[in-house]
């Protein structure tokens, strides 16, 4: 006779089996859903109560925590550089975010600091919105009158992304009369009022935040600026040497060689990753190779004045 | 096998029909989404927005609460009244009842969740200006809210069979708010320094129900003009809906392997 | 070949939180029953018979034992295509119609319309509950639910049917059309397997009785070889009486009580009874009742068991 018996312990292997492959499959099902969903920016179950006061009294007391997830949000959208350039990523909800994180918790220092950077970045790296920035540097400075590195974060927006060399002094200059302030401060502001414009100061901002910074794409993407600065900088320079050769001689050289032959000062003719430079000698035009690995990301014209007085070779 | 789920799920959609509570909660809804009209002129000029959003909000919320509500009341008024006992002595397996059971569920959800929707559409029509292209793009965000549903009331059914109404409304419901900072639990698993910390949160992550994964549809989805239309991704869709079934399938394989097991006293 | 073989069944319950203490509902159970009887099956309440019924039924799941229903384990979900089950004080969709119910159960043993439909009004008419056909079930007595539970019970044709306590909760005239019913199906070759803790139905209906009592089994055979209960006397009803007749009847009788026109007697001596009974003949008075009296049940296991 027929026996269910071995159909039962059958069912039971089924069961099994099927609750095994589901639990095996939703890691990465879920890993693609997630990668799939966080393309679209921290939306209005966010932002719904754009008015940060609004929050407040709807957090109930838990401001802490809901300003933790708002900035957990905020960062898991804007701080993933490296995909920025795989998929467009919008500002324009950034500066209502950060407001609202700050007003629930204005203690929540990586708020302001890296938020002021992921403004005042230029487009397509940041939201290219410096004053926004600067607003929210001057909020987290009240409350924490104290921190030299709001101060300092303040003036380093003045300087790279405001080319306001002045004011970038004179913030700097404030902060080195706080107690907690380091040693190298006031000088700082000194260079930056004298020699204000000048890419090695500029670099040394830069270099500065790659070595200090805890995060990481903070510190991808001052490296990314100081490998800029480079590249601009030799491009600058090849670009000066350039039209003085075809001043004096009517025409561009055949070769960067040829430009350099005879020269007693070293000039660099590939980037920092060591691709040569493109050299087009019918228009005497030079710029980064299309190999190239670098990420440049445009420094101001200001800087060029400044590079040029400086070359008298 | 096939002709008897159905004649389960039939079953049981013509049982919430005809339940009075139901009709309530759906008066509820209806009424919420008629009452963001009145929110709506607040805003001054976002007014589809705002109907929108809330009405796609009450449409979820509501939604949730008749799947928790169905979800329990069902498996455990059949347990609770016995009426599971004749029918369990027909040539019915267990699996095919509670298989039944979810179907029937699922499609009383619909029929419910199309009345609040055609709501939705209602009021959006009253506030006007909203182009034909917006009703359209509504489907998909009430897609979205309904893989949601499933997942919930896939939930409240493996609880109801093996724990009382009260219990079983609270954990799922908990599971419901907790799934909804999901990608939050993410995140915190990344950002986090301590390594015991950092697993408990991934594993967590992965083992509660992601109601943030269904979360990818709002109003900037559906109406041109609240700064960019943010344009619907298939592929999003595609893989909430994957992860919906295969979180569902697990639910219900439990549920049935309880179901096996259990004692009709 | 028996319809029903059990051999050794078993149940265990556990009480408390860690599952500690069990209890026996069902000690060891061996019992057959034969194609086309009606068998009873007999106990006071909490003996066990529920328990057994719904092991056999597959709702409850045996600690040890095995049990065969038409040769086939029960645990064999198509087995249950050829029985039916009424399920003690039934409860059904209470906002389904009788026509709705019956259609819905049919179709789940695969009966199809036009010949579910046919079936379904034979069923309701059988039962008797043609003018309830399209009244929704919440709004059904007792009664009428007992009797939809038996109409769902024969959907299928079943060659044996199991009815938990038929007869519970239903007025005489429900009662008799209950046995009515189990008698046709006995006429129509279907085996019946009724639990009951009442004597006079075990025994107007049943060929062979088993006895259930603390989940162990008492007796088992036909009816004749184990109902020995002793008959204690009888209650006679007597109407057209005089007081004339009073000094003569109180000879034969241990108790008389007058009730307006009646006189209700009591006779415990069987020979009294001959005596009593051709007084009331020949003095043209009217027999409206006699009833012979038993211990009930459980007095009637006790005296089996002796004392607990």
């Amino acid at each position: 006779m027929k026996s269910d018996r071995g159909g039962q312990s059958g069912k039971t292997w089924l069961i099994a089996g099927v609750c095994l492959v589901c639990a095996i499959l939703i890691k990465p099902v879920q890993d693609r859903c997630e990668s799939r969903r966080s393309q679209s920016e921290p939306g209005p179950d966010l932002l719904y109560f754009s008015s940060p006061g609004a929050v407040k009294s709807m957090a109930l007391g838990y401001d802490n925590l809901l300003a933790d997830v708002y900035w957990m949000r905020a960062i898991q959208y804007y701080g993933r550089r490296e995909e920025a350039s795989k998929r467009p990523v919008r500002y324009k909800n950034l500066s209502t975010l950060l407001d609202i994180t700050t007003t629930l918790d204005p203690y929540l220092l990586d708020a302001y600091r890296a938020g002021s950077n992921f403004l005042a970045e230029p487009d397509p790296v940041g939201a290219g919105q410096p004053q926004e920035a600067l607003k929210l540097l001057d909020k987290g400075i009240r409350v924490n009158p104290q921190d030299w590195r709001l101060y300092y974060d303040k003036g380093f927006i003045y300087y790279l992304f405001l080319q306001d060399y002045r004011a970038a002094g004179e913030t700097w200059l404030e902060a080195s009369k706080l107690s907690s302030a380091p040693y190298w401060m006031a000088g700082l502001a000194a260079m930056s009022m004298s020699k204000g414009g000048a890419i090695e100061v500029a670099m040394a901002l830069w270099q500065r935040q790659y070595r200090e910074s805890d995060r990481a794409d903070i510190r991808e993407n001052a490296r990314n600026h100081m490998m800029s600065f480079q590249v601009a900088k030799d491009l600058w320079t090849l670009e000066f040497l350039l039209d003085r050769y075809r001043a004096a001689s009517g025409s561009f050289p055949p070769s960067l060689q040829e430009l350099l032959r005879g020269r007693k000062r070293k000039y660099a003719t590939a980037d920092p990753s060591g691709i040569p430079y493109d050299y087009n000698p019918q228009t005497g035009a030079i710029r980064l190779s299309p190999q190239s690995k670098i990420r440049y990301l445009k420094v101001p014209e200001a800087y060029k004045e400044h590079l040029r007085l400086t070359i008298n070779d | 096998m096939v002709g008897r789920i159905l004649a389960i799920a039939g079953n049981t959609y013509r049982e919430n029909i005809r339940d009075k509570v139901l009709y309530n909660l759906i008066l509820f809804a209806l009424i919420m989404i008629f009452s963001s009209l009145a929110l709506g002129q607040l805003t001054l000029g976002n007014e589809s927005k705002v109907i929108i959003d809330l009405g796609l909000s009450g449409i979820s919320i509501f939604g949730m609460l008749i799947a928790i509500f169905i979800g329990i009341s069902l498996v455990y008024k059949e347990l609770e009244k016995r009426t599971v006992y004749a029918l369990l002595a027909k040539p019915v397996h267990r699996h095919e009842w509670i298989l039944g059971k979810y179907l029937g569920l699922l499609f009383t959800l619909l029929v419910n969740i199309a009345v609040m929707t055609v709501g939705l559409a209602l009021a959006m029509l009253y506030t006007g200006g909203i182009q034909a292209g917006g009703y359209v793009r509504l489907l998909p965000a009430v897609y979205t809210i309904f893989l949601s549903l499933a997942l919930i009331t896939a939930l409240a059914l493996l609880f109801s069979t093996f724990s009382s109404p009260a219990l079983s409304a609270v954990f799922t419901f908990f599971l419901w708010v907790i799934g909804h900072f999901g990608a939050d639990l993410r995140s915190f698993a990344e950002l986090t320094k301590s390594a015991p910390v950092m697993w408990l949160c991934r594993v967590l992550y992965y083992v509660l129900p992601n109601f943030s994964a269904f979360a990818i549809l709002d109003s900037r989805s559906i109406l041109r003009g609240t700064g960019y239309l943010q344009s619907i991704d298939p592929w999003a869709i595609w893989w909430a809906t994957v992860y919906c079934a295969i979180y569902c399938a697990f639910l219900i394989a439990l549920g049935i392997s309880i179901f096996m097991r259990r004692d009709f006293k | 070949m028996p319809v029903v073989e059990i051999e050794n069944l078993t149940k265990d319950f556990s009480i408390g939180f860690w599952k500690k203490h069990p209890v026996r509902a069902l000690d060891n159970l061996c019992l057959e029953v034969h194609e086309g009887e009606i068998f009873g099956f007999l106990g006071p309440n909490g003996a066990g018979k529920s328990t057994t019924i719904k092991l056999l039924m597959h709702l409850l799941h045996p600690t040890s034992g095995t049990a065969r229903i038409l040769g086939r384990p029960v645990d064999s979900v198509s087995m249950h295509k050829s029985i039916g089950y009424l399920p003690e004080n039934p409860y059904f969709y209470d906002y389904l119609t009788p026509k709705e119910l019956l259609t819905y159960i049919g179709r789940l043993f695969g009966l199809h319309r036009p010949a579910l439909s046919k079936k379904v009004d034979a069923l309701i008419e059988d039962v008797g509950l043609e003018r309830a056909g399209n009244l929704q079930l919440r709004k059904f007595s007792k009664g009428m639910v007992q009797r939809i539970g038996i109409a769902q019970a024969l959907i299928n044709d079943p060659e044996i049917v199991f009815l938990d306590e038929p007869m519970s909760g239903l007025d005489p005239l429900g009662r008799m059309d209950v046995r009515r019913i189990i008698t046709s199906l006995k006429a129509r070759g279907v085996t019946v397997f009724f639990s009951s803790h009442i004597l006079p139905d075990v025994e107007a209906l049943c060929d062979r009785v088993a006895i259930l009592n603390r989940g162990r089994l008492q007796e088992q055979g036909a009816l004749e070889e184990i109902l020995k209960v002793r008959i204690e006397g009888h209650d006679v009803i007597l109407s057209g009486w005089t007081e004339q007749h009073l000094s003569d009847i109180r000879q034969f009788c241990d108790e008389v009580r007058p009730m307006g026109d009646r006189l209700q007697l009591r006779v415990n001596d069987p020979q009294k009874m001959e005596g009593l009974l051709s007084f009331v003949f020949s003095n043209k008075l009217e027999l409206i009742s006699l009833n012979p009296i038993r211990p009930s049940l459980e007095e009637y296991f006790q005296s089996l068991v002796g004392s607990r």
